[in-house]
């Protein structure tokens, strides 16, 4: 274990001074690249993310992995900057956490889009991941929503997205252990948590997943939090796209 | 690129409308699963399983290598999973599809992850020798959960497989073949097993709340291609959960979430009974003459 959370316990405080239910701060900007038909920056804490989309646009007909014609079909490209992270990485091609990132994103949208609206197009995500710092698929579905809005492309709702975990780690089976909300990379890396994403402000869970050994007990806590995380979130991000419509309405565009 | 043939119109509609009435194509319960059957081969960590028309063959093998730098003290333990055209005709030689990325996946999570195979057991030489143990999955017939299906046959077969003895002095180290040294048995710290719940939207789309969800256990390849959304739970008997994977699909109220983990936690230990069975069968079998008791080199764990 590289460092030790278990001064938690003494004052309540997580490592960076937040408190349990506290988000990082989360801070977004929507439609930052001129060239692209939506596109958003977002950043939770120190994790920095850029969306761009390009679409509904026509099918290609050999990359037509996407089955269905009468439907839009969701593309999503993850690059990952070599300087995201603390070690400099090689990643290739086929990185199969990547891929499965990637998978989670394109399908979630593909229910929350109305793609019936766009038969025989695509609509490419192409996402960029400046900095980790932890939440990082959760950073790269709010960034896609922003995006997704930006470009204009009717969906159901927001697709919010933050992490949840517990302050127990696995071994110690301590009674007293707190859900904690929003973790950054030193957190992902002793304790259990989740990334949970939910549609707009309900309790709808579009993506859960969880990559860590967690009591059975623990879990109602902890998914319980991240949905109520997802709602905080969701403010942050309406706000964000009321601004931008604000503006857009007064004529100073940008 | 060869694809799976998409249901028609009027299956679509076959199977909704059953689903409806609370009813599956093959008759089962929304909670059951298809008949599971698990055999070992002649030699140990050969699984053979079979849930309905899904078979899966999985082959566990160790050989003593060097570890990785940054892990001295741990061995080597890799899942590989092959989804060959034999299986199903969608699926092509050396071209990952989704579903073998995910396949792949889950299982890393579920099993590798979640330290289900101590691999600090598997070390021989600190910094020189380690056992890396290899477990392949072959899916010879898909019809569908895979997930589900590959995570018993990995947790079975290593648990069935015997390594072979060693004894180190100094720096070197003797490996005894199998007729001179009863082999032993991995050192496993739980058994995880995934279990894989299929989400249907019988709302019609537009109906925002009153959308009524249907929740399969075991989907067989069609009801896997109709299917609106899904979530696979990797447990323990214990109540540990390892892994969970909801990638996408359609929303789902956090509640009925929580639900299908409680069901899950039943299931994985009502399978963990079948294995352990199946296990136990397969030693008497072995065991001619009650001589495997002294020819035991390990020591009883003490816990």
């Amino acid at each position: 274990m590289p460092l030790d959370t278990s001064s938690y316990s003494l004052a309540l405080l997580r490592l960076d001074g937040r408190r349990w239910n506290e988000l990082r701060r989360l801070t977004a900007q929507i439609s930052t690249q001129a060239s692209a038909d939506g596109s958003s920056y977002l950043e939770m804490g120190n994790t920095k993310v850029i969306c761009t989309v390009s679409g509904p646009s026509e099918q290609k007909a050999a990359g037509s992995d996407r089955g269905e014609r009468d439907k839009a079909g969701v593309r999503v490209e993850i690059s990952v900057a070599g300087f995201s992270g603390v070690e400099r990485k090689r990643r290739g091609r086929n990185d199969k956490r990547i891929n499965e990132m990637a998978t989670t994103i394109s399908s979630a949208f593909q229910t929350n889009l109305f793609t019936n609206l766009f038969p025989h197009s695509t609509i490419t995500l192409s996402l960029h991941l400046l900095s980790s710092d932890g939440s990082v698929l959760a950073a790269l579905l709010n960034a896609s929503t922003l995006a997704l809005i930006d470009a204009g492309i009717p969906m159901k709702d927001y697709i919010c997205a933050c992490t949840a975990g517990s302050t127990s780690s696995y071994s110690s089976n301590d009674e007293s252990a707190d859900p904690l909300l929003d973790l950054n990379a030193q957190e992902e890396l002793e304790l259990p948590f989740l990334t949970v994403a939910t549609l707009g402000g309900s309790d709808s869970v579009s993506v859960l997943v969880m990559e860590t050994k967690v009591q059975v007990g623990r879990l109602e806590g902890m998914l319980a939090v991240g949905v109520d995380g997802c709602k905080q979130v969701r403010e942050v991000l309406d706000e964000v796209v009321r601004e931008r419509g604000s503006r857009i309405l007064e004529g100073t565009k940008l | 690129m060869p694809r799976e043939t998409a249901p028609s119109l009027n299956e679509k509609l076959f199977f909704q409308k059953a689903l409806e009435e609370n009813l599956r194509i093959d008759g089962r319960a929304f909670d059951q699963f298809r008949a599971l059957e698990l055999e070992f081969g002649d030699e140990y960590g050969v699984a053979d399983v079979r849930l309905g028309k899904t078979r899966i063959h999985t082959h566990i093998s160790a050989q003593v290598t060097a570890p990785l730098p940054e892990k001295p003290f741990d061995g080597l333990f890799t899942l590989t999973t092959e989804l060959s055209p034999m299986a199903s005709p969608a699926f092509e030689v050396s071209r990952p599809t989704p579903t073998e990325l995910l396949l792949s996946r889950l299982l890393e999570k579920t099993i590798r992850r979640s330290q289900a195979l101590d691999t600090e057991s598997l070390c021989l030489l600190a910094g020189q020798k380690v056992w890396a143990v290899r477990a392949d999955v072959h899916v010879l017939s898909h019809d569908g959960n895979l997930v589900d299906a590959a995570s018993i046959a990995v947790i079975a077969a290593l648990q069935h497989f015997r390594r072979p003895d060693v004894s180190v002095e100094g720096e070197s180290v003797v490996v005894f073949g199998l007729e001179e040294r009863e082999p032993v048995p991995l050192s496993m710290l739980h058994f995880p097993l995934c279990v894989t719940f299929s989400f249907y939207d019988l709302g019609g789309g537009a109906g925002e709340e009153e959308g009524e969800m249907r929740v399969l256990i075991d989907a067989t390849s069609s009801e896997e291609m109709l299917r609106d959304g899904g979530c696979t739970v990797g447990m323990n008997r214990h109540g540990e959960v390892c892994q969970i994977a909801k990638l996408g699909g359609v929303p789902v109220d956090a509640v009925v979430l929580l639900n299908c983990i409680a069901v899950a936690g039943q299931k994985v230990r009502e399978i963990s009974d079948f294995v352990k069975g199946r296990l136990e069968s397969d030693r008497k079998k072995r065991d001619k003459g009650g001589w495997m008791e002294e020819l035991r080199a390990e020591n009883d764990r003490v816990s």
